[in-house]
């Protein structure tokens, strides 16, 4: 329905129409970055310290194969924990919302673990699993896996009572009931969890490799930083947020494409 | 004679011990087959549960309900239901919607893709069978959740405060479409409401239910010719019927 318009002249508008809208946002992002980029020489920040932005692309851009090689590392580390989480935390999630005794034991704690920082646990990981990919994917799988089970119990179990009876009513089995009912009406909810942990993700992937890496941006952030050369730490940390933006985007489409009638998605199209 | 819908002593407690509330009962009532009866009452005196019971979905606390001489257990299959909120769902188009009652049922959709049209039409509806819920008015809504309600073809029709939510020019352009649905299904229909004009106006049977706990006072006859349009609900007869009414609820203190 609202996806209909997205010929190259309706793009095209659209543009123009997001320009005219957020011209302000846009004038203040480049104004913040020309404050940065002439602040540096009238301030006399040594370069060692922070550096102007223009050097930060020359610089990243010869060390460019390094950093596309790392962005694959963390991207690969980040995307395996992500839909791992996603596979085990949603059936999870479905099983606690109908069964009494999971939620009387696996719930509460869950509850209880969801209080501690999960990248508390990313030493001890890296300790019992060495410097490779495996320690990296279970923390990201630890730091996602909270907010997709979390959500997707409510998700579940907050079906209205009015549905809840229709479906009664109509004598349809529990199988016809959770496809045709519970779970459309559940999905909304389950995206709030899978959008939140892909906020986090890559600070998963990140901090995972700070502890003990040998390749991945979060190494090379540490590395540079270290080597006082922080034009290269700024390019990592630029890659790593555009993992985190492509994530974040796939999570978009799939909600746009599963969900386009919910308010959320109706409000951005809108 | 024996009615379609027997009410045995019927009542419902919250709760038990010392906190027990009693929401209403005992009620024994009679709803023959083809009437159009309406459960008129203050809010929280129990019309909505004694319906839903009727539906098999709240079980009663005490008596029994038989419909058609078989004591109700279980969820009823064969009864249309439109509840206070709609069960329109979001994600499907208003003739989506009404399918999704058939297919519920296993009901094979295409067979009665002209009786979704022709229910719609009835309703004011047509043009609107490819929009979603929420680019409907409240009043739409209510119009489609009805289409819902009755595409299945039930005997029996509960009708949970249909209008309850809507600005009284939409109830009145409804209500008189749904007067004329009625008139020519002649299915038995439950109508809870608390409108006192409306209850007169629809049904051949009113009701009156008092207060909580909740008990049946009486039930009227309303005999004044269908359909009941302006000239009728200018009658003397028709006002003496909503003045009846308003005495007992101005003896309870409701009014």
């Amino acid at each position: 329905m609202a996806m209909a318009s997205s010929d190259g002249k309706g793009a095209m508008t659209h543009l123009i129409g997001w320009v005219a809208q957020s011209w302000m946002f846009i004038a203040f992002f480049i104004g913040f970055f020309l404050f940065w980029e002439f602040s540096i020489g009238f301030f006399n920040v040594p370069l060692y310290i922070l550096t102007p932005p223009s050097m930060i692309v020359t610089k990243a851009w010869a060390d460019l194969p390094r950093l596309f090689a790392y962005t694959y590392v963390t991207g690969l580390e980040t995307i395996l924990g992500y839909m791992v989480a996603i596979v085990i935390a949603l059936p999870l999630g479905l099983a606690i919302a109908f069964s009494s005794i999971l939620r009387r034991t696996i719930y509460p704690f869950f509850v209880t673990i969801e209080m501690v920082p999960k990248i508390a646990f990313a030493p001890i990981f890296i300790s019992w699993l060495g410097f490779g990919l495996l320690p990296k994917v279970i923390i990201v799988f630890l730091v996602c896996f909270f907010p997709i089970v979390l959500n997707a119990i409510l998700a579940f179990n907050s079906l209205s009572e009015e549905l809840q009876r229709f479906s009664r009513s109509t004598g349809a089995g529990v199988w016809r009931t959770f496809v045709k009912i519970r779970l459309p009406a559940a999905l909304p909810q389950c995206f709030v969890g899978f959008k939140y942990a892909g906020l986090n993700a890559t600070v998963g992937a990140a901090i995972a490799e700070f502890i003990g890496s040998d390749q991945g941006l979060g190494f090379y952030i540490q590395i540079t930083t270290g080597n006082m050369r922080p034009e290269l730490a700024f390019a990592g940390i630029f890659f790593l947020t555009a993992i985190g933006l492509v994530l974040f985007g796939i999570i978009t489409l799939a909600e746009r494409i599963l969900i386009p009638w919910h308010i959320s998605v109706r409000r951005i199209q809108a | 004679m024996q009615g379609l819908i027997e009410f045995k002593s019927v009542t419902k407690t919250y709760g038990a011990g010392s906190s027990a509330v009693h929401a209403f009962g005992p009620v024994s009532l009679d709803i023959a087959e083809g009437e159009f009866i309406s459960f008129l009452g203050p809010s929280g005196c129990g019309k909505s549960t004694l319906m839903l019971m009727i539906a098999g979905l709240l079980e009663a606390s005490a008596g029994t309900i038989r419909l058609a001489g078989k004591e109700v257990h279980a969820p009823q299959t064969d009864i249309g239901i439109m509840f206070q909120d709609n069960t329109l769902v979001p994600w499907r188009t208003v003739r989506g919607n009404i399918e999704l009652q058939l297919e519920m049922r296993g009901i094979p959709v295409e067979q009665h893709a002209e009786h979704i049209s022709s229910l719609l039409q009835s309703v004011h509806l047509a043009d609107f069978a490819d929009r979603y819920p929420f680019e409907l008015s409240g009043g739409m809504q209510q119009r489609a959740a009805f289409c819902q309600a009755m595409v299945h073809r039930p005997k029996i029709v509960l009708l949970d405060e249909p209008l309850g939510k809507l600005d009284a020019m939409t109830r009145e352009h409804i209500r008189a479409d749904l007067q004329k649905l009625w008139m020519q299904t002649r299915s038995t229909v439950i109508f809870v409401t608390h409108s006192i004009e409306e209850a007169v106006q629809l049904s051949t049977k009113v009701a009156v239910i008092t207060p909580r706990p909740g008990k049946v006072e009486t039930v009227i006859d309303i005999d004044l010719p269908f359909p009941r349009d302006l000239k009728v609900k200018g009658s003397s007869a028709f006002i003496r019927h909503v003045r009846e009414i308003q005495e007992i609820f101005h003896g309870y203190g409701v009014i």
